[in-house]
């Protein structure tokens, strides 16, 4: 650390710090060990699980071809560099992911104990005490450069304890704690913009996102060398751990972390406590949400007109980038050879590419409803459902509000990405019509209702364990992205709803796959909707 | 329905959460027309009652009747004759009071403009800021005027004051005197003696779970003790003291405590003493609460 006020030495300014930082440590400290866990995770399964699945180099050479062939898992994963070793699998398979939950876990550690304690009135009470005006900030910003740091040290000595090489596994376990440092920096910003906590976590999230996507975009479509250095994951991306082993990059991060604090420090300096950047002013006097139904959207409005413009630019990512499969087919590639040979049919390649992208957009697509469905449980653990449940609203038409809201927004994004790749892709002689490659995004869509459907049986009937609502995201993605290269059986891989999406590209479709995914929708539902009815509100 | 039915009529009433019983056998009687204080220390099931009695929790045992309904089973029909005004006021972050107000009055079905408009001046409430800007005081404005500006027949308060400066808490008192005079039952649950004093008919105090005490400010009065300060010209005997209660004596001063019933007798001895100076004070309302708080935890 080193923007100077940032500096431990207790001046007037840091005053308490060293007590506030152990508190914090002390009952939130394990509010960041889900994530610190989930990296050990990724990383230890991956030198664990790769030599056991992947014993010989034949196997090792198919994965390195099942993964070139399909570079959709490239706009998440990154580059394939080398997956002939296990540190090679294990950076391809852990440095963006593992980066991406590092900097999660710094972001929510940072706006909780700055923006999130000031919502909850919970920061007036420490202000009042003998403590520096960045007091709480430091104590966020040293929590979550802790906890990154944590994430690298731990993860990355498991991983080498497991298997892993070591310096391999160092630069590894570096770019992730390095990571979790600059987005300790960007949130650390974030809550000085931003007015409160939603705000903050909003802005921090999205330009985490913004980058993530765009790194895998320009990786995947060998975009520009600009395209990545100016891109912070580029750097990260740019150490290439088990290839060429690259340190200087790591510096880069540092120092934008180092620019980052002390831009936050400065503007916090300038600041009215719960104030931000971006001041809201006076509202409507008069309302116009008139029931469950009007205030769903109202809740939901603002996000969803963010969530709206990001599926436009998806669809722009992922259209260019479907337009990319002309290169495969190039001759000398696997898939020419493949075709040439006559066991591949060139329309139907094209149809499962295409379904493949929409499948990653339809897992993103999912994340707004079951954001909605989760705000169904927070509201209602904020007391806010309670005056609602006193009026004349029964239960059951509250909660179908926020699940029809829920079920129709991804017909909307899938609409709006959907028209964007079938615009681009229908342009790029692939063979496919604007129509068809439209008419396949919405045939996504019910499955997509499956995995909202397991958040709304959650919120119903199991509120308790609400981060299960997540489950449905989690395991889709899991499967549509690692199952195939994995080579998980059609048993498995069928347990993703997004698999069963009837394909209409194809010569023949095969709509029974529709019937499935609807029935699981039905009884998630149902389960839901009565638990929902049943239960007590507002309990832990 | 017939007018003699009570309001809301509660017999037997169990709520349990994990191994916390938070009810006990609660019994709970308000009748139309009144204002009913709902009374008790913190954590002595209070809110809970309310929540059953809005069908946010359900019954584990006992027969609750709300508007000669079930608030389990009939939600919808019973909602729209009510209105509640909970303790910790949460508004929506985003949205204005006003909008909130017009929320849920849509969502109840009643609204009424007039008087949504008196009460917004009275209570001297900025609608068109955002719930996280309001303090406590005006989130609880919001809420007040949201749930007297409806038509409901039966008004639940809990707490709804707490956060109100002495100027509001006069306007409040003012509205609920009008809704009362409008026919409107309401259920009060408040920690404001003055409040309770000035505007509830009957009293119900509640303690760990159940209904210690019912009756009428008056009633629950003629349990506690009136205190008698008197100066006497003689020094008082054992006959004296034996009949009075936590006697202290300063050379011709006297301080004891009497039922309410004995204080005639009590006069009667005194006057033998050479009678100079004489007060009697009934139970102030926090000591007469104290007690009976105090009580009921034996």
């Amino acid at each position: 650390m080193t923007a100077q006020p940032a500096t431990t030495s207790a001046g007037p300014k840091a005053t308490g710090t060293r007590l506030l930082l152990r508190t914090s440590l002390h009952h939130d400290g394990r509010r960041m060990a889900p994530w610190l866990a989930l990296v050990t995770l990724l990383s230890v399964s991956s030198v664990l699980v790769y030599p056991w699945v992947f014993p010989d180099q034949e196997d090792r050479e198919a994965l390195q071809q099942a993964i070139d062939a399909n570079p959709a898992v490239g706009l998440i994963f990154g580059p394939a560099n080398d997956l002939l070793t296990t540190d090679g699998f294990n950076a391809w398979r852990t440095l963006a992911l593992g980066g991406f939950l590092a900097a999660m876990g710094a972001i929510f550690t940072v706006v909780r104990a700055t923006r999130g304690q000031e919502d909850s009135g919970q920061a007036e009470l420490l202000a009042s005490g003998v403590m520096g005006r960045s007091t709480r900030l430091l104590t966020g910003v040293a929590m979550a450069l802790i906890g990154a740091l944590a994430t690298g040290i731990i993860a990355g000595a498991l991983t080498i304890v497991c298997g892993g090489g070591t310096e391999n596994s160092l630069l590894l376990a570096c770019t992730w704690t390095v990571t979790g440092w600059m987005f300790t920096g960007i949130a650390a910003v974030a809550a000085q913009i931003g007015a409160d906590a939603r705000t903050s976590t909003a802005i921090s999230v999205g330009t985490l996102g913004t980058l993530f996507i765009l790194r895998g975009f320009v990786y995947s479509v060998e975009g520009p060398a600009w395209g990545i250095w100016i891109n912070p994951l580029g750097w990260m991306q740019e150490t290439a751990p088990a290839g060429d082993n690259q340190w200087w990059p790591l510096s880069l991060g540092i120092a934008l972390t180092a620019v980052l604090l002390a831009g936050a420090f400065a503007l916090e300096g300038g600041r009215d406590f719960g104030q931000g950047l971006i001041k809201p002013g006076p509202g409507p006097e008069r309302g116009r949400a008139r029931g469950p139904w009007g205030l769903a959207w109202r809740l939901a409005k603002g996000s969803a007109i963010t969530w709206t413009i990001a599926f436009v630019l998806l669809g722009f990512v992922f259209g260019y980038f479907a337009t990319s499969i002309t290169d495969l087919i190039q001759e000398g590639s696997p898939l020419a050879a493949a075709l040439a040979s006559g066991a591949v049919n060139p329309d139907d390649l094209v149809g499962e590419f295409l379904v493949s992208v929409l499948s990653l957009v339809s897992i993103f697509a999912a994340i707004p409803s079951v954001q909605v469905m989760l705000r169904v449980r927070s509201e209602e653990m904020e007391d806010r459902v309670e005056p609602i449940m006193a009026t004349a609203t029964a239960r059951p038409r509250y909660y179908a509000a926020n699940v029809v809201l829920a079920l129709l927004l991804p017909i909307l994004y899938m609409g709006l990405a959907g028209v964007v790749i079938a615009a681009l892709a229908s342009g790029a002689e692939l063979g496919v019509d604007v129509g068809e490659v439209w008419l396949q995004a919405f045939m996504m869509v019910p499955a997509i209702w499956t995995i909202v459907a397991v958040s709304v049986l959650i919120v119903g009937a199991r509120p308790k364990v609400a981060v299960a609502a997540w489950a449905g995201v989690a395991a889709t993605f899991v499967i549509t992205l690692l199952g195939p290269s994995f080579k998980f059986p059609d048993w498995a891989l069928g347990i993703s709803p997004l698999w069963h999406a009837p394909n209409v590209i194809v010569a023949d479709t095969d709509w029974t796959g529709l019937g499935w995914v609807t029935l699981f929708t039905l009884g998630f539902a149902l389960v839901g909707f009565a638990g929902f009815r049943r239960r007590d509100l507002a309990v832990e | 329905m017939s007018e003699s039915t009570p309001v809301i009529d509660v017999t037997g009433l169990t709520k349990s959460f994990g191994k916390f019983r938070a009810l006990n056998g609660l019994d709970l009687t308000v009748t139309r027309g009144e204002v009913h204080g709902f009374l008790g220390p913190n954590g002595a099931g209070k809110s809970t009652t309310i929540r059953v009695l809005l069908g946010l929790l359900k019954a584990d045992e006992g027969q609750v009747s709300l508007l000669g309904g079930d608030p389990w089973k009939d939600v919808v029909a019973l909602h729209r004759r009510l209105a509640y005004v909970p303790g910790d006021v949460s508004l929506w972050p985003g949205m204005t009071g006003g909008e909130a107000i017009d929320l849920l009055g849509a969502l109840r079905g009643s609204l009424d403009e007039a008087r949504r408009q008196e009460l917004v001046e009275r209570f001297e409430l900025d609608t068109t800021k955002r719930g996280r800007q309001y303090s406590k005081g005006n989130k609880q404005k919001v809420a007040l005027v949201a749930a007297l500006a409806s038509d409901a027949e039966l008004l639940i308060l809990d707490e709804p004051t707490s956060g109100l400066d002495p100027l509001m808490e006069q306007v409040f008192q003012d509205t609920i005197q009008e809704a009362k005079d409008r026919g409107v039952t309401v259920l009060l649950s408040s920690h404001i003696m003055s409040e309770v004093e000035t505007l509830t008919d009957r009293i119900s105090i509640i303690r760990e779970g159940s209904i210690v005490r019912t009756g009428t400010l008056d009633d629950l009065r003629t349990d506690t003790r009136s205190t008698i300060t008197a100066t006497l010209a003689r020094t008082p005997d054992a006959a004296l003291l034996a009949a009075l209660d936590d006697v202290t004596l300063s050379g011709h001063d006297l301080t004891a405590t009497v039922e309410p019933s004995q204080v005639g007798d009590a006069m009667a001895l005194l006057t033998q003493y050479g009678l100079s100076d004489l007060a009697v004070q009934p139970a102030s309302l926090e000591k007469l609460f104290l007690e009976l708080y105090d009580q009921a935890t034996r």
